[in-house]
Formats: structure tokens, C-alpha cells, sequence
């Protein structure tokens, strides 16, 4: 694989990764007062420039763009490398939006504010560089450093069983990827044995001619790390846990971009460095999404607390983006990517929806709900776009993403796309019966329910705007799927060029 | 020539000036110990303690590298100092921390600061020593005035305790050491350790040199406090008073650790398969025996001379790998070792001040909320101990692992990175009480000038060198480098 570079002009990527970073740093000498809106600045910087960088992206033929390479430890190969391809640029884009969406969201905040934003002010700079890194230790340190803000805003801004979560988390995901640091060393060893250079470039590895073993076994070691992080059955346990505990936007955080950091990790290292091995794996990641897919979405529907559905789902919706990944095709890729986006939004927006109604009404219990929809109807039409996205309504983005990934399948393997498909019943079983027991079943209100839902307010202003682009996304990519499949397109191909040639 | 112009021509001076460092420290000491005889001023005393050390630190800039004195018993080269630089560097943080600590726990002596001169002299002389009767020295001259410095607590059962026990058991390893020494003398006819190089090869293995290095790696083990030979540190840490631990855990350990590299490189460089594996099983036992009972440990200092010993297998591993790599790492770990170790350390007698402070855990609950910045700190030494970017410590094990996975050594690898994950408990749970607790109490630490200034600068090392570690690659480098040139020398 040969790649083409266009340097940066203006260092952007290292700007944005910067930038939450030096307003972390100032946010530890001014009040308390300035915190938010200094974050939600930043955060919208953040997201212009990233913005600007989807629309000046050139995406007529493969190249890394915006690119930026300094040497930094000479002695061991290590050199500070950062650029996008319409991947990474699509994921960098989706981090930028979610944490400016969960800064607006978290204008409500009152507990230790200096220190959750700079929490989470640190956790965007890590997020960003994980999917900007082309340098294996630096993508290493992004996707490590993520862990400490994480831990700390599910351990500390979190509900009842949060120190639980927190550790779970960590320990989870510390365990997963030790696995993939021994994967990427050995593979660097290897290099070193083989060819005499001493490099941790992403280029330099991705043309390593490993034998078909340790295919396997490197395949294996880094698939570990990626797994956990997805989560993949039976890897999910520590994210129901971590998704309940955590604050609102802390799961906003974790089901949009911490998700995808696995799913990207498959796409972006398993597909071009294993090639032979990841055909050999083809069966076993079918039977780990499929099951995924099943399973947690039967999970889902009997559960009763709304972010544990909701958890349960997006484990579900990433068995749609791993068996489209591994049905190793254009449409398959194009179908994961898609929906690895789709989901940053409805997730996102599920657990914004999740945590307005906790503000209101102080439970996530579905028995202490219902009935709502005719007294809050601005909230109620937003969660019922996004609860339809969710589910896959045709013309939103949910609909897209799953049925590519489930053409690229079933050109595999028709059994497993039967499988996945049969499973989006029970996928838009759960996404209604979330919703319809949550918002309508008026008739079973008894009276003094419905004097407090009287009550309630409709949405502020910093709500809906949170909610607002998100439900905007999943109408254009519903609508418009074009234009992010002929951005990704490119992308896909070379991504894919050493199993279907070309 | 006659026995006279002999006698004359050994009476000439050895080259003093090469050993300016330590003589600077030596005459510190005899001031300190002269003026605390006559004066009772302590702040007289820090002042010429620090003063003696920074004009030591700065002595080691302009010697001339490569100088052999004391007719070859005493050699100066890169190695040796820069090692010394920064162990005046680490002695330096540790000694401006002294008169607070020891005043707020009424026990202030004068005979800290020069005792602690004393150690560090002897640490000095053991990472230049080219030869087992240095290194002895050395090691006796730090170990014994350790023994004492940690048995300064008087009225505290547990300091009598903890001394007595690395007494007892730190003599036991010198004699072990000396009686290596003596075999391996008896085997090869010489002290020296390229002499003892030029004897030994992996074919002529003998009861002499299997015995003698047997011996040397125990003995080394004990001082390094490498399981099983590691009883003596929890007793001994937990006791001394906490400055004094902070300065056995960083100086005296990571002198340890570089002669330890000195002495299986320079000397038996041609047996290394052998010596490399004894080093993996040891460290392979450090760090699962000390990370598991670190596990359980709720006092929180216990748990870091737990830590310790789980640290020096990380670093001992390293040589598990014989090569330029692994020596390398082993050099990085350990200095950036003595950052983390006086930072945490240093933190915790600045903590200790307050009354009511017994370093329990449940002490550190909602420290967060009380003091943000020392929370933060303390984060910060945990997750660089632990391991995690973009702290140092990630930097540390990295090299290590680099340096085993390129040995081929998978299985020490393997053990490294599962006793980090296990290490991940008991380092988080100082966090969570930290920051995810509510305080017990509303009592305020009061932290000195001194302290905010020693923890300040560690953890912003641990940070800086962990997101650009290129001047500690280039100092291990080289520095492996020049112990390997040496070999053939």
C-alpha cells in the first residue's frame, strides 16, 4: 500500500487536539463561572475546525490530508505523525459535535464544575488524537490517556453504583489494550527482525508481509483490545454498568465516540495489516455480531431502567457495524462506517433524551414513567425522531447504515444477514416500547401522576439546541447518504485494497 | 627501581579532582556534623546541606569524564555521573523537605542531615566502582547509615522495628555479598571486574563462578528487595520517617539497581545467559508477589513499599533481555523511577504533618475537595506508577516491554502486563478515595514551601517526560552504550 500525503498548511489537527488541552489548563486558574462558557467555546472552535476540514477534504482519490509528521523519539522510531482520511476525518467530526453537544448540555451542572469540564475538555484532546494518530505509540497514548477523564467523570459525577462502574470500566479496558500494546510491539519487533527499520509509522507496518500464524496470533492480540472497547459479546458487561453510573453527558461521551474507537481500531489496523487473517476470522466475527445482535437486543427488551435499554442497544447497533466490516466489501464498509456515524447521533441523542427525563422527573425507572407526550410534545417529537433513527426508519440515518451492512453480509453469508436482519424486529420492538412506555400509555395515568406531569416544563433553550444537530444529522444522512458514501468511498477502497485488490 | 622510589611514587595523590563530587558532599557532611555540635541553629544546617548539594550537582558538569583514580579502584565515566547527578538531584529534593517534617513530628536531630550525606556518599561510590571492593564500600557506608536513619524515630515502636529488621536482614545480604565476593576472588584472583570478565566464559563454568554469582545475585537481589529476598522493605519503609523513605525508595534504590547493571555487565558479560535468567525469575516473583499484597494493603504508605518491590520487578525485568535495549530500559525506568518515588513519598510526609494523619486510606477520603492540587498530584504519581500515558511511567514500561518482546521473552512480557492490570486496584483505589469520597474531616493540609516546590516539580517531569521522554531516551542510550563499549575494553 502507497500513500500520498498533503501536508497541512495550517497545523489544524494538532490546533484542535491543543486547544481543549491549553483551555483545561486555564480553566485551573480562573472561577468557577467561566468554566462553561469557555469550554462550550473552545468545544465550537473545535467543531468549526473540524468542519472546515470536512469540506476542504479532497475526497476524488486517497490521500492522508491535512498532514503533520515531526520527529520526536529518534531512538526507538517514534515520530509525532497526525493526518486524516475520510475516515478518521468522519470520526474526528463526530467527536467534535458530540462534545460540543454534551458542553451545551452540561450548562446545567453544578457539581465540582471547574473539574468536570476540564475533565471533560481533556477527554475531547484524547478522543480527537486517537482517530488522528498514524503513529502507533502516539495513537497508544491518546487511547490510554482517554481512560483517566473517563474514570473520573463516571466515578465522580456519577449515580449510586458509579465507584463500581468506574473501576469496571477502567480495568476492562486498561486489560484489552496492554493486549494490543503487545500486539503492536511485537509487530514492531518483527519489523525490526524483517526489514532493519526501526519505525512505528502506521506506513511502515501496514506494508509488513506477515506470515499467515502470526497473522493470527497479532489479529488476535490487537482484536482483544478492539473488542472491549466495541464492546463485542462477551465483552459488554462493564458498559451497561458504565453507561447507567455515568452523568448524562459522560454517556453521551461513551455510546458516540468511546464506542467507535473499537470499531475504528478494527476498520483502520485488523482489515489492512491481517488481511489473510481477518478472511480466516470471517465466521467467528459473524457469530460474535450476530450474536451481539441477538442477544443484547433481547436483553434490551426486558429490561425496565431506560439507559440500560439504551446501553443494550448500542451493543446491538455495533453488531451491525462489526459483521459489515467483516463482510470485507464495499458495501459492508461503507455500511459500518455509516453506521458508526448514525449511531454517534441516536445514541447521543437517546441519552440526552434519558437524562431530560431524569432531570424532570428524578427516575429512570419505565414503571415511574408514561403518559408524558401530551404535556412536554416538543421533547416528545425529538425523542421520537431520534427513538425512530434509532430503530431504522427509512429516511432517517439509522436506516442506511444497517441496510448497507446488511447487503455487504448477505453477499457473504445469507444466513448471517437473516439472522441480523430478523433481529431489527426486535431492534424496533424495544425502541417502541421504550418510547410507548415511557411517553404515551396516558389512559393507565393514575391522577396524581398526571398533576405532576402537569408540571413539567418543556424543554430550555440549551436543551434543544443540544438535541438540535443531532436530529439535523440524522435527517441528512438519512435523506442524503451520497454525499458521506461518496466521501468514505475512497477511503473504503484502499482500506479494503489488499483483500479485494485494487 | 628501590622499595623507596616505590614507596614515593605510591605516596604521589590520587586525582582528587575527579572525585570532586563526592568530596563536596564528604566536607558537607563534616560541616553539618561540626556546626550542629556548636550551633542549634537548623536552618543553618539545611542551608549548608542544600547549598553543599547544589554545588556537588554542579560539580559533576565539569569533570572530565573517562578519569580513573585511586590506581583503577575508582572510575569516572558517563555512566557513573550521570547516575551521580541525579542522585544528588533526588537527595537534594528529599533533604529541603527534613526540618518541616521533623520539626511537626517533634523529633528534629541534626544527625539526619549528615547521616543522609553519608548514604548518599555511599551510593556515589557504588555506581563508580569497577571493582567488588569499591562497591562494597560503598554499599556499607549507604546501608549503614540507612540502618540508622531508618531507627530514628525512637519512640516509635514500628521505626525500632523496621530498622532492627533491615538490619538484621541487610547485614545478612552484605555478608552474602562478601562471601560472593570472596569465591569469586578465590575462582578468578582478582576484585576487578574486567579481570573477572577476562576469566569467565560460558564454557568454562565452574563451583566457583556458578556459586560466587549465585551469591552476588542474592545479595544484590536483598539490597534491591527483589521476592523472595524482600522482607525487610515493608517493615523498614513503614517505619523509617517518611523523608527517609522517600530517599531509601528513590537514591538508594536506583543505586542499586545501576550497580547492579554495572557489576552483570562489566564483569560477566560472557555468562549473561545465565545471569538473565536468574534476574527473570526474580523479577517475574517481585512483581506478582508484591502487586498482590499490595492489593490489601489499606495503609497507604505499606502500599507503596509494596509498590516498590513490584517497581524493581518491572525494572529488573529489563535485564532479562541482555541486549542494548533492555539495559537501556533498565536505565530509563530507573530514573525516572526516583521522580515518581520522592514525588509520592514527599507528598506523603507532607500529608503526614497534619494531626490525626496515619496515612490510612481512609484518611486520603475527599483530599480532592480539600486540597485540588495536592489531589492532583497524587493522581498523577499514581497513574505514571501505574502506567498509563501521558504520564512517564507508561514510557518506563514500554521500554521494558520493547526490550523483553525483542529479547523474545514473551512469558515475562506476558506476567509484566497482567501484574499491571492487577496493580490498576489498589493504585485506582487511592484515586477513588481521593476524589470520589466525601472528606471526614474538614482539616486543611498546610504543605511548606519546600514540599509544593518538590511535588510541583515531579509532577510536572513525570508529565513533560511523558509526552516528550527524548532527552531520557538519549541519556539511556548512551548510556547502555557506554557499558557495553566498556566490555571489550
Amino acid at each position: 500500500m502507497t500513500v500520498e500525503f498533503v501536508n497541512a498548511g495550517i497545523p489544524w489537527i494538532t490546533i484542535s487536539i491543543l486547544l481543549p488541552l491549553i483551555a483545561a489548563g486555564v480553566l485551573f486558574f480562573t472561577t468557577e463561572k467561566l468554566a462553561k462558557p469557555i469550554s462550550i467555546v473552545v468545544s465550537l472552535i473545535v467543531f468549526l475546525i473540524s468542519t472546515y476540514m470536512l469540506f476542504a477534504y479532497d475526497y476524488s482519490s486517497y490521500a492522508i490530508q491535512f498532514y503533520e509528521k515531526y520527529t520526536w523519539i529518534p531512538q526507538i522510531g517514534v515520530s509525532y505523525e497526525v493526518g486524516v482520511d475520510a475516515l478518521s476525518l468522519t470520526m474526528v467530526w463526530l467527536t467534535a459535535l458530540a462534545f460540543l453537544v454534551s458542553f451545551i448540555w452540561s450548562t446545567n451542572i453544578k457539581k465540582r464544575v471547574r473539574e468536570y469540564f476540564v475533565a471533560f475538555l481533556v477527554l475531547e484532546a484524547a478522543c480527537i488524537g486517537v482517530f488522528v494518530a498514524w503513529d502507533l505509540v502516539w495513537f497508544y497514548i491518546f487511547w490510554e490517556a482517554m481512560l483517566i477523564p473517563m474514570f473520573l467523570i463516571i466515578g465522580i459525577w456519577g449515580y449510586a453504583e458509579r465507584i463500581y462502574a468506574a473501576t469496571k470500566f477502567f480495568i476492562y479496558t486498561f486489560f484489552g489494550s496492554l493486549f494490543l500494546l503487545i500486539g503492536v510491539i511485537g509487530m514492531y519487533v518483527y519489523q525490526y527482525f524483517d526489514k532493519g527499520i526501526l519505525s512505528t509509522s502506521y506506513f511502515d507496518l501496514v506494508n509488513l508481509h506477515l506470515p499467515f500464524n502470526l497473522q493470527v496470533i497479532f489479529f488476535l492480540l490487537l482484536a482483544l483490545g478492539f473488542a472491549i472497547k466495541v464492546p463485542m459479546w462477551p465483552f459488554h458487561t462493564w458498559l451497561p454498568a458504565a453507561h447507567v453510573q455515568a452523568p448524562t453527558a459522560g454517556s453521551v461521551i461513551l455510546a458516540a465516540v468511546l464506542l467507535k474507537m473499537g470499531t475504528y481500531g478494527f476498520v483502520r489496523f485488523s482489515l489492512p495489516w491481517f488481511p489473510e487473517a481477518s478472511k480466516y476470522f470471517i465466521p467467528v466475527m459473524f457469530a460474535l455480531g450476530v450474536i451481539a445482535i441477538i442477544y443484547t437486543a433481547m436483553m434490551a427488551i426486558s429490561q425496565t431502567h431506560i439507559k440500560r435499554i439504551i446501553a443494550y442497544s448500542s451493543v446491538s447497533h455495533m453488531g451491525f457495524v462489526t459483521i459489515g466490516t467483516f463482510a470485507l466489501n464495499m458495501e459492508g464498509l461503507n455500511g459500518a462506517i455509516i453506521t458508526m456515524i448514525s449511531h454517534g447521533f441516536t445514541s447521543a441523542a437517546l441519552f440526552l433524551a434519558a437524562g431530560w427525563i431524569y432531570e424532570r422527573t428524578h427516575s429512570y425507572e419505565l414503571k415511574d414513567l408514561g403518559g408524558m407526550a401530551k404535556f412536554v410534545p416538543l421533547f416528545a417529537t425529538l425523542f421520537m425522531i431520534s427513538a425512530m433513527a434509532s430503530a431504522g426508519l427509512p429516511g432517517l440515518s439509522g436506516f442506511v447504515g444497517e441496510f448497507l451492512s446488511l447487503l455487504g453480509t448477505f453477499k457473504v453469508s445469507i444466513l448471517t444477514a437473516v439472522l441480523a436482519g430478523l433481529s431489527l424486529i426486535v431492534g424496533a420492538g424495544y425502541t417502541l416500547y421504550l418510547y410507548h412506555k415511557s411517553m404515551f400509555k396516558e389512559s393507565l395515568l393514575p391522577p396524581e401522576k398526571i398533576a405532576q406531569w402537569e408540571k413539567l416544563k418543556d424543554m430550555n433553550a440549551a436543551e434543544f439546541l443540544s438535541f438540535i444537530p443531532l436530529i439535523i444529522m440524522m435527517f441528512v444522512i438519512g435523506l442524503y447518504p451520497t454525499w458521506w458514501v461518496n466521501l468514505i468511498k475512497t477511503t473504503s477502497a484502499a482500506i479494503l485494497s489488499k483483500i479485494i485488490g485494487g | 627501581m628501590s622499595i623507596l622510589e616505590q614507596l614515593v611514587s605510591g605516596l604521589t595523590l590520587p586525582n582528587l579532582f575527579a572525585l570532586l563530587p563526592e568530596l563536596i558532599v564528604l566536607i558537607t557532611a563534616l560541616i553539618v556534623f561540626a556546626v550542629e555540635l556548636f550551633s542549634k541553629s537548623r536552618y543553618l544546617i539545611s542551608v549548608i546541606t542544600t547549598v553543599g548539594l547544589i554545588l556537588a550537582f554542579l560539580s559533576t558538569f565539569i569533570i572530565k569524564e573517562g578519569d580513573i583514580t585511586f590506581y583503577g579502584l575508582y572510575v569516572i565515566d558517563t555512566y557513573s555521573l550521570l547516575f551521580k547527578a541525579f542522585l544528588i538531584l533526588g537527595t537534594l529534593f528529599v533533604v529541603i523537605n527534613f526540618r518541616s517534617y521533623f520539626e511537626a513530628k517533634n523529633t528534629y536531630y541534626g544527625e539526619y542531615y549528615y547521616l543522609t550525606l553519608f548514604a548518599l556518599l555511599g551510593t556515589m561510590i557504588m555506581v563508580s566502582s569497577p571493582n567488588l571492593v569499591t562497591f562494597y564500600i560503598g554499599l556499607e557506608l549507604s546501608a549503614i547509615s540507612m540502618y540508622i536513619l531508618a531507627g530514628m524515630f525512637r519512640k516509635d515502636f514500628k521505626s525500632k522495628e523496621g530498622a532492627f529488621k533491615y538490619l538484621i536482614i541487610g547485614g545478612a545480604g552484605t555478608a552474602i555479598i562478601s562471601y560472593a565476593i570472596a569465591i569469586l576472588y578465590g575462582r578468578t584472583g582478582s576484585f576487578d571486574s574486567l579481570e573477572i570478565a577476562k576469566q569467565l566464559s560460558s564454557d568454562n563454568l565452574d563451583y566457583g563462578i556458578v556459586g560466587g554469582l549465585i551469591l552476588l545475585v542474592i545479595g544484590l537481589a536483598l539490597k534491591a528487595s527483589a521476592v523472595p529476598f524482600h522482607q525487610w522493605t515493608p517493615d523498614a519503609y513503614e517505619g523509617a520517617p517518611t523523608p527517609i523513605t522517600a530517599f531509601m525508595a528513590s537514591v538508594a534504590k536506583v543505586a542499586t539497581y545501576a550497580i547492579i547493571l554495572r557489576i552483570m555487565v562489566e564483569a560477566f558479560p560472557f555468562v549473561s545467559k545465565e545471569w538473565s535468567l536468574a534476574w527473570a525469575i526474580l523479577a517475574a516473583l517481585s512483581m506478582i508477589i508484591g502487586n498482590f499484597i499490595a492489593l490489601r494493603q489499606d495503609n497507604v504508605k505499606r502500599m507503596l513499599a509494596y509498590s516498590s518491590i513490584a517497581h524493581t520487578g518491572y525494572i529488573v525485568a529489563a535485564l532479562a533481555a541482555p541486549t542494548g535495549m533492555g539495559f537501556a530500559a533498565l536505565i530509563f525506568y530507573s530514573l525516572i523511577y526516583i521522580l515518581m518515588a520522592i514525588g509520592a513519598f514527599i507528598l506523603l510526609s507532607g500529608l503526614e504533618k497534619t494531626k490525626g494523619w496515619t496515612n490510612h486510606i481512609n484518611d486520603f477520603k475527599g483530599l480532592a475537595k480539600k486540597n485540588p492540587a495536592v489531589a492532583l498530584a497524587m493522581l498523577i504519581f499514581m497513574f505514571s506508577m501505574l502506567g498509563i500515558p501521558p504520564t512517564v511511567g507508561f514510557m518506563g514500561k514500554l521500554n521494558v516491554f520493547l526490550a523483553l518482546i525483542g529479547s523474545d521473552i514473551w512469558w515475562l512480557a506476558v506476567v509484566l502486563v497482567v501484574m499491571s492490570i492487577i496493580s490498576a486496584g489498589y493504585y485506582l483505589r487511592v484515586v477513588i478515595y481521593m476524589y470520589m469520597y466525601e472528606p471526614e474531616s474538614k482539616v486543611q493540609h498546610n504543605l511548606t514551601v519546600p514540599e509544593v516546590i518538590t511535588i510541583s516539580v515531579m509532577a510536572v517531569l513525570v508529565l513533560i517526560l511523558g509526552i516528550y521522554p527524548t532527552i531520557f531516551y538519549g541519556f539511556s542510550t548512551l548510556l547502555s552504550s557506554v557499558l557495553l563499549a566498556s566490555v571489550g575494553r
